[in-house]
């Protein structure tokens, strides 16, 4: 279990590594052997996982690394949590939206009942988002940038038509509009880590995607 | 571009160490365990120290079948002199070092 474990960190430890120092990732690994026989696998694993982390901020590739993993955990996954949160009804406060909320209010008895009807489809165009959100941040971690692009027509897509419904029922869009300027954030900084993935690895350009 | 800065604590130890038999090539688990530095330190100074042409490194062929291929390192030229200089500090401890 714990030489499984190690190994498993000395994994991490070559992927943090990057492709720079690739001939020292072979060297751990070569010298994590000679540790598992000695029966100090796991000190040895965790030293080169730190020995590997503490190398990322000096190579472009782990640069980009942290920036990409500080935009997801700072921003795609609390952004797909809400959203979640919005399609679940656990919160109306953040883009969410109830009956109550509209300017016809409860008290527009012609509003109310279209207004209840569409609320389950609204609620699946929430869920949709937050899921594509959660997709993107994976795809991002793994710079498929094809799968990013897709990820992201569907983000865009999903938060029109819920604008669209959202206008048509006189529902509140004014907290979409919050959404909308975050996805506009979101999406430059998806097109800047895009740009300096192709200046990192210029054969590995997204060609389908023109960045 | 060489700069004056004094090696740290964990780099004397293992210029010192390397430099007990310049000659010869040793593997990063000896080192650790003679040095009784971690990985987690003994890597990273490696690196510089290949970096700042300290420490040359090369791959041997592995003792035992099955095992992978390992990473063998000596000083260079450069390392045994700042050995020495560290060595010869030790007498006179103001006395400043200059790393490539």
């Amino acid at each position: 279990m714990i030489e499984a474990l190690s190994r498993a960190l000395m994994q991490l430890a070559t992927c943090c590594l990057g492709e720079g120092r690739r001939e020292w990732a072979f060297a751990m690994q070569a010298e994590f052997e000679e540790a598992a026989e000695a029966r100090t696998p796991f000190s040895f694993a965790c030293g080169c996982l730190i020995a590997a982390w503490g190398e990322l901020p000096r190579h472009a590739e782990g640069r980009l690394g942290i920036v990409s993993h500080v935009l997801v955990l700072g921003l795609l996954i609390p952004l797909a949590f809400l959203q979640l949160g919005c399609g679940l009804g656990l919160s109306t406060g953040h883009g969410g939206f109830d009956v109550g909320l509209g300017p016809g209010g409860p008290q527009d008895p012609y509003l109310a009942s279209p207004q209840l009807t569409a609320m389950p489809a609204l609620h699946i165009l929430w869920l949709m988002l937050g899921a594509a959100h959660l997709h993107l941040a994976w795809v991002l971690l793994e710079r498929d940038w094809d799968r990013v692009v897709k990820a992201g027509a569907l983000i865009a897509a999903a938060t029109l038509t819920l604008f669209i419904f959202m206008e048509v029922l006189l529902l509140d869009t004014g907290t979409l509009m919050v959404l909308a300027a975050e996805l506009a954030i979101e999406t430059g900084f998806i097109l800047a880590l895009a740009r300096w993935h192709a200046r990192i690895f210029p054969n590995t350009a997204p060609a389908t995607t023109g960045w | 571009m060489g700069r004056n800065r004094r090696p740290s604590k964990q780099m004397l130890l293992l210029l010192e160490v390397l430099s007990a038999h310049p000659q010869q090539w040793r593997h990063g688990y000896d080192l650790m365990k003679e040095t009784g530095l971690l990985s987690g330190t003994l890597y990273p100074l490696l690196m510089r120290m290949t970096e700042q042409g300290l420490v040359e490194a090369e791959w041997r062929e592995p003792e035992q079948l099955g095992r992978p291929a390992r990473h063998v390192y000596r000083l260079t030229a450069a390392g045994v002199t700042l050995a020495q200089a560290t060595a010869r500090s030790n007498a006179t401890p103001d006395q400043g070092f200059a790393l490539a």
